[in-house]
This record gives C-alpha cells, sequence and structure tokens, in this order.
C-alpha cells in the first residue's frame, strides 16, 4: 500500500531533501578535514573494540605462536623464548594432531555433502510441495539451529544410548542389539556428523529457500510451457541459477565444519580413543588443559592456513562453473 | 588516520602503566586489627555458604568486613587463571587441591606461615595437597576421599551380607549381584575419558602403585601399578562393569533403580542418595575401598591460600585460622557436610559419633593425594589414555602402563 502511494506522488522532489545548497553562499559543504574527523568519530567504538578485542588477539597469537609460551608465562610473559618454528615443526610429528587434522578431514568431507543435499531437497520441497505444513515444517527444521548444543547432547544422548536409548529401544523391537555408537571408534564420529548435519540443515535450508524464492517465477513458467519435466526444470533451471546461494551455503557450512568443536566436546570429549578429537578440540585442550599456549597458537594458525586454502579452493571451483 | 595511528599505541601504553603500575603497589601490608575489607573467592556450594560464616565472623571482628564472591566450579579454573595473570586475585580464595602445583609456578602464592598452622592438627593428605616442594601454600579448608556404596538390600539377595573388604571380596559381590540379584552391571566404574584416573586411584594405591613417586620420578609401569591395571580391566572383560559410559553421566540415578549396585564415591554422595533416591533409604550402606595391599583410597579437597600481592595478609591470616580452627571446622560440617580437615574437629559430636563419618575418617587417615604438579593435568591424561586401551580391549595392562610411563617421563624432566 505504502508503495503505492509514493509511486503515487512521483519522485521526490529536490526540495524534500535536506539541500546542501540551502542555506545559500554561508553554508558551505563542510570542509573535508571536519568530515574526516566526524567519520573517525562515528568509526571510534568500532575500531576500539576491533583492535581490543580482534586485532590484538590476532597478533598476539602469532606472536605466541613462535614461543614456548606455558603456564609460567601467564604472570610473566616477558620470560616466554622465542623459538621459531619448531612448534609447527613439532606439530607435523605430533601423532595427535595428525590424528585430530584427519578427523576433521573425515568430518567435513562426508558432512558438507550431506548438509548441503539434505537442506537443499528440504528447500526444494518445502518451496513446491506441501503448502499448508509449511510453515510447521520451516519451523520444524530451523528448531535444532536454535537450540542451545547443551539440549541437543541431552535428546542425542538419549537417541544413541546403547542400553535404554531410542534407537537400542527401536532395535530391540525386532530383536536385535543396538550398536555403542559413542563407545565405538567406528561409530562415534558418523554419529556426530548425524547430529551436526541435524543441527544445521535448517540454516542451509533457509538459504536455499530465500535463494529458491529469488528465482523469477517467469522462468519457471516458460521452461513448464516448454514442456520441461519436474527433473528438468530442476535440473536445468533451478539448480544453475541457485548456484551462488550453494557457493555460499557450502563455503560457511565447510569453515563451521573445520571449527567443529562442540559436538565432540559435549558427546564424547574426543573419545573413544582420540576417535573424535578435533582439531578445535585439540587446541582447546593443549591451551587450557595443559598450558601449552605456544603450541596451541600454532596449531590454531595452521588450522587457519587450512581453512583459507581450502576457502580459496572452493570459491575457485565452484565460481568458474558457473560462467 | 597518521594521527590515530600516533596515538592510539601511545593511548595502549599508557593504559598498561596505568595497570601495572596499580599491581605493583602491594608495599605497606595493613596490620590486622585495623579497618579493612577482605575479598575472598570460593567455589560452588561453599561460595555461598561462606557468606553467612562471614556475617558471623564481622559481627566478632567489627573493623573487618569480608566480601565473599561465590564463583561456579565450571568457571573456578579459568577465572582463577585470569585474575592471576592480571594481578587481580582475591586477599584470600579457595583452591582444589589440583590447582596447586600450577598456581605456585605461577608465583602468586604466599607461603602458608607455619606458625600459625601447625601440620599436625590436619589430614596428612589434606596438608600434603597444599604443600609444593615442601612448601606450604594452602591451609586444608575440607577434604574428601573414595569409599564404596553399595546396595545391602541387592546383596542380601544374592546371599552376601558383609561388606567386601579385598579384591576377591568385591569381585565375588560384583558377580553375584549381576547373577543371583539380576543387576544389569556389578560395580561401575569409568572405562575412559577425562579424570577416569580418579576411579583407577583407589585399585592403584591399593596395591602400592603410584603415577609419580616423592622423588619426583614417574613410576607408572611398577609391578604394582599393573596389577592394578589388570583388576581394573578385567571387570569390563567379564562384563561387570559398562565399557561405554558418556560424559557427564551420572551413577547416583542407576545406583537407585538397582542398574548399578556398587559404585566408589564421595561423601556429597550420601546427601545425594538422602535427597534424590528417596525409595532406597536404608538400602545401601558404605565401606572402605577394598584392599589388596593396602584400603588406600584418594585424598580429594580444597585449601584456602593467600594472594601473593594482598595487602591484608595479616588479617587473612587470622581469617583462615578462624575458619579452619576446632571450632570453625565443627560449624562448617553443620553447615555444609563437608568433612572437616582438621582432626580435632572429629573428637566431637555429629563427627565422632556417626558410623558412616567414622569410615570416611579411616578411609581418610590412610588417603593418598596426588603430587602438587604444574602438569599434573597432562600427565594424569596419559593415565587416562592407558586405562582406556585396557579398559577397550586394544592394549595389555603392560603395554599401556610402559607407553604411559615413557611418556610421563617426558613431562616429569622438564
Amino acid at each position: 500500500m505504502s508503495t503505492t502511494t509514493e509511486k503515487a506522488r512521483g519522485p521526490r522532489k529536490a526540495g524534500a531533501a535536506p539541500s546542501p545548497a540551502a542555506g545559500g553562499s554561508r553554508g558551505r559543504k563542510p570542509s573535508m578535514g571536519v568530515q574526516n574527523a566526524a567519520g573517525w568519530l562515528f568509526s571510534t567504538p568500532f575500531l576500539v573494540l576491533f583492535t581490543v578485542f580482534m586485532a590484538f588477539p590476532i597478533l598476539a597469537t602469532l606472536v605466541m605462536s613462535f614461543t614456548d609460551f606455558g603456564l609460567r608465562n601467564v604472570t610473566r610473559p616477558w620470560e616466554a623464548e622465542f623459538i621459531g618454528f619448531e612448534n609447527y615443526v613439532n606439530l607435523f610429528g605430533d601423532e595427535k594432531f595428525l590424528k585430530s587434522l584427519f578427523n576433521t578431514g573425515y568430518f567435513v568431507v562426508i558432512g558438507v555433502p550431506l548438509t548441503i543435499g539434505i537442506g537443499l531437497v528440504v528447500a526444494v520441497l518445502l518451496n513446491n510441495g506441501i503448502d499448508r505444513a509449511r510453515t510447521f515444517f520451516r519451523v520444524g527444521f530451523y528448531a535444532p539451529v536454535v537450540t542451545t548444543i547443551v539440549a541437543v547432547a541431552v535428546v542425542w544422548r538419549f537417541v544413541l544410548d546403547p542400553s535404554d536409548g531410542l534407537i537400542a529401544g527401536l532395535f530391540s523391537e525386532v530383536g536385535w542389539t543396538a550398536p555403542d555408537f559413542l563407545g565405538s571408534e567406528t561409530l562415534a564420529m558418523p554419529s556426530l556428523i548425524v547430529m551436526a548435519v541435524w543441527r544445521n540443515v535448517g540454516t542451509v535450508m533457509v538459504l536455499f529457500i530465500a535463494g529458491l524464492q529469488a528465482i523469477p517465477t517467469e522462468v519457471r513458467e516458460a521452461a513448464k510451457l516448454d514442456g520441461a519435466s519436474v527433473w528438468q526444470e530442476f535440473r536445468s533451471i533451478t539448480i544453475p541459477l541457485l548456484r551462488p546461494t550453494v557457493l555460499y551455503a557450502t563455503v560457511i557450512t565447510t569453515i563451521g565444519y573445520l571449527n567443529v568443536f562442540e559436538e565432540p566436546f559435549v558427546m564424547t570429549q574426543g573419545g573413544p580413543s582420540d576417535s573424535t578429537l578435533t582439531v578445535s578440540l585439540n587446541m582447546y585442550r593443549e591451551g587450557f588443559n595443559f598450558f601449552h599456549m605456544g603450541y596451541a597458537s600454532a596449531m590454531a594458525y595452521v588450522l587457519f592456513v587450512v581453512i583459507m586454502g581450502i576457502t580459496v579452493l572452493q570459491l575457485r571451483l565452484l565460481k568458474d562453473n558457473t560462467k | 588516520m597518521s594521527r590515530i595511528a600516533r596515538t592510539a599505541p601511545a593511548g595502549i601504553a599508557l593504559a598498561l602503566a596505568v595497570t601495572l603500575s596499580a599491581c605493583g603497589s602491594s608495599g605497606g601490608d595493613v596490620a590486622a586489627d585495623e579497618k579493612q575489607t577482605l575479598t575472598v573467592w570460593a567455589m560452588g556450594a561453599e561460595g555461598e555458604k561462606l557468606a553467612d560464616v562471614a556475617e558471623v565472623y564481622e559481627k566478632a571482628n567489627p573493623n573487618i568486613t569480608v566480601k565473599v564472591t561465590p564463583i561456579g566450579w565450571d568457571v573456578a579454573h579459568q577465572k582463577l587463571v585470569s585474575a592471576a595473570a592480571a594481578g587481580t586475585l582475591p586477599d584470600v580464595a579457595q583452591m582444589g587441591g589440583t590447582y596447586m602445583g600450577e598456581f605456585s609456578e605461577l608465583g602468586v602464592l604466599e607461603p602458608v606461615d607455619t606458625e600459625v598452622f601447625d601440620k599436625k592438627d590436619f589430614f596428612p593428605a589434606g596438608w600434603e595437597q597444599g604443600e609444593v616442594d615442601g612448601t606450604a601454600y594452602g591451609v586444608p579448608w575440607y577434604v574428601d576421599t573414595r569409599v564404596l556404596y553399595y546396595r545391602t538390600d541387592l546383596a542380601e539377595k544374592a546371599g552376601v551380607t558383609e561388606a567386601p573388604t579385598d579384591w576377591k571380596g568385591l569381585k565375588g559381590l560384583a558377580t553375584a549381584y549381576q547373577e543371583k540379584a539380576g543387576t544389569k552391571w556389578g560395580l561401575s566404574i569409568q572405562p575412559s575419558g577425562l579424570d577416569t584416573v580418579q576411579n583407577f586411584s583407589s585399585f592403584l594405591y591399593s596395591a602400592g602403585g603410584e603415577i609419580v613417586n616423592d622423588k619426583g620420578e614417574a613410576v607408572v609401569d611398577s609391578p604394582e601399578a599393573v596389577k592394578a591395571l589388570k583388576e581394573y580391566g578385567s571387570y569390563f572383560d567379564k562384563g561387570l562393569s559398562n565399557k561405554s559410559v558418556q560424559p557427564g553421566y551420572d551413577v547416583v540415578k542407576d545406583f537407585g533403580n538397582g542398574r548399578v549396585p556398587m559404585f566408589f564415591g564421595g561423601p556429597w554422595h550420601v546427601t545425594l542418595l538422602n535427597e534424590g533416591q528417596p525409595q532406597i533409604k536404608g538400602k545401601w550402606a558404605i565401606a572402605n575401598v577394598p584392599a589388596d595391599a593396602s584400603s588406600t583410597s584418594m585424598a580429594g579437597g580444597s585449601s584456602l591460600v593467600v594472594s601473593k600481592d594482598s595487602e591484608h595478609k595479616a588479617a587473612a591470616t587470622e581469617f583462615i585460622k578462624y575458619l579452619t580452627d576446632t571450632k570453625g571446622q565443627s560449624d562448617w560440617y553443620e553447615r555444609t557436610k563437608d568433612l572437616p580437615a582438621n582432626t580435632s574437629a572429629w573428637e566431637s559430636g555429629t563427627l565422632a559419633d556417626d558410623a558412616d563419618l567414622q569410615i570416611f575418617k579411616k578411609q581418610m587417615d590412610t588417603a593418598k593425594s596426588s603430587p602438587s604438579l604444574a602438569n599434573w593435568s597432562e600427565i594424569t591424561d596419559k593415565v587416562d589414555q592407558a586405562i582406556a586401551k585396557v579398559t577397550q580391549g586394544k592394549a595389555s595392562a603392560e603395554d599401556a602402563l610402559k607407553t604411559a610411563q615413557s611418556e610421563i617421563e617426558g613431562l616429569v624432566k622438564q
């Protein structure tokens, strides 16, 4: 409604907006210096916060990663010694770190395609099919995203509990014994992946629904008139037009999963036998349980480089395909 | 831009200078009888109850105002470390036994005045907890130790009337529970994960083993330790204990419903069982840790420390004296049911009469506290891993402990 009235009034007249020249010859444009000062003034709160809480810690971590910063240096930081690349060299001989790197890779390689795939399917179904229950399903799939990890852990522990959990109950109905999901070295990681996918599909789904709704209906109608089947329409219209969204969703999901911490932290603490120890969890334990701050910082920077490398690669691969 | 670039570092430097000078001004201690405010940090339930005690103390000592800040156990360690780094520790703080090594390494604790506090007044394990390299930094406030909790009603069903006193009796009872009383498990002990070593220590110490001896050498592959780990692992081999226990598992519920008829627990489990599982009141009992060479359990608890930077050391010492003398300790037991660290407090009232409490006292007399090493959590992590390998059937006790031994040797040398 409001848009139509705006339109009826026509384009805004120059007089409606405060004109810089309104004050005649006296009211000059503020000089560049004053403008700059105002700009700095308004961005100061951000700059201060950014410097204190982002830039400084990031730099401090980088410096720390070249030192043997340990517990005693918490009160005597000046006693930390520079040891060059020793932390980095040690990392690549550290079985535990390599295992955590492998585990994180496993999590990403299986988790990302599942999250994107399921998110896309759910979004398409919600966008096309079920008209009435749409809101219900959207909320249903989005609810896990906004639930705290502690509540999620309680639910999933109940689902996965080998003696009286939900799955164990279903198995015993048909006379089978449920596997011990979180206590098994082979099943613990897949269980956490399923849990993470369940938690993250909602986010991806929302992105895809927004992307789908941005596809003009005319294009779809034209395809239908040309006699395209549902599958053809999906393949030739939806997917190509959704590509930017797929790219974005893939990149953020990958970054999120490379940082995975919460699921193993609350469900398994990295066990059994380090089979769910991820890089982030390893870093947390080295830094805050054992106070190997320098070593943990080096780990953070290796993870950072890995994340940056993979993101650049993804942007390149997926972007080129759009052309 | 250029101006900001020039002034910002100057500002930061100024701010740092102000903070540093604030930290440095610890000179001039205030005498105990002057008017002053004492800041105290205490954790969890203790933090809340201590405020009441502080009120009583203030009435008797009008010149002192005690400001108690309760801190959650989950954030306590981090808060203390960051306060130590920033030089803002309170005058008096409660510290868990395992923190002692770390904080003395940080150099932020004032040594205990041994003319005021006498080692002889306290349980040996309680005092040792506050000691690092022969210097005491913490006065023991309360102690705890693990004893065996078992279901008497189910034991009767299984045809056992006496509490197990040795390893053979313990395993016999666990088997009988499962076979004759139909319980799911025989004994609840932790198979893997963080701090599994706490459960294992009752076995380790009773067999006469240790992780690091009093000379600071790693001794975790000793024949005694191997024997203890073999025994521990056999409960999982035989299906008497659950191989898969998830983080955050609470044994109290399963003890209540009879799924788990035995576990090793601390004094706080008495209250938890009485309040949370009233349906089994009178159907369970406690006993000393079943013995091998001896019946030796682990000791835990908390100490009270004074910050090195405190300007109120005299008053802080007075306040700690008040909390840890006979009267203060009995009063504290009445308020919290925390076990007094001062042995003289056990000589009167409920503490002297209650049979269950005497079991705790007996256990406490011989209990062992863990060595106060700064990297203790890293050392126990290696033992946790060895235990996990054995309980999951991945390695023999000998091999697992041999690996742990060589790893711990590298850690104690530093």
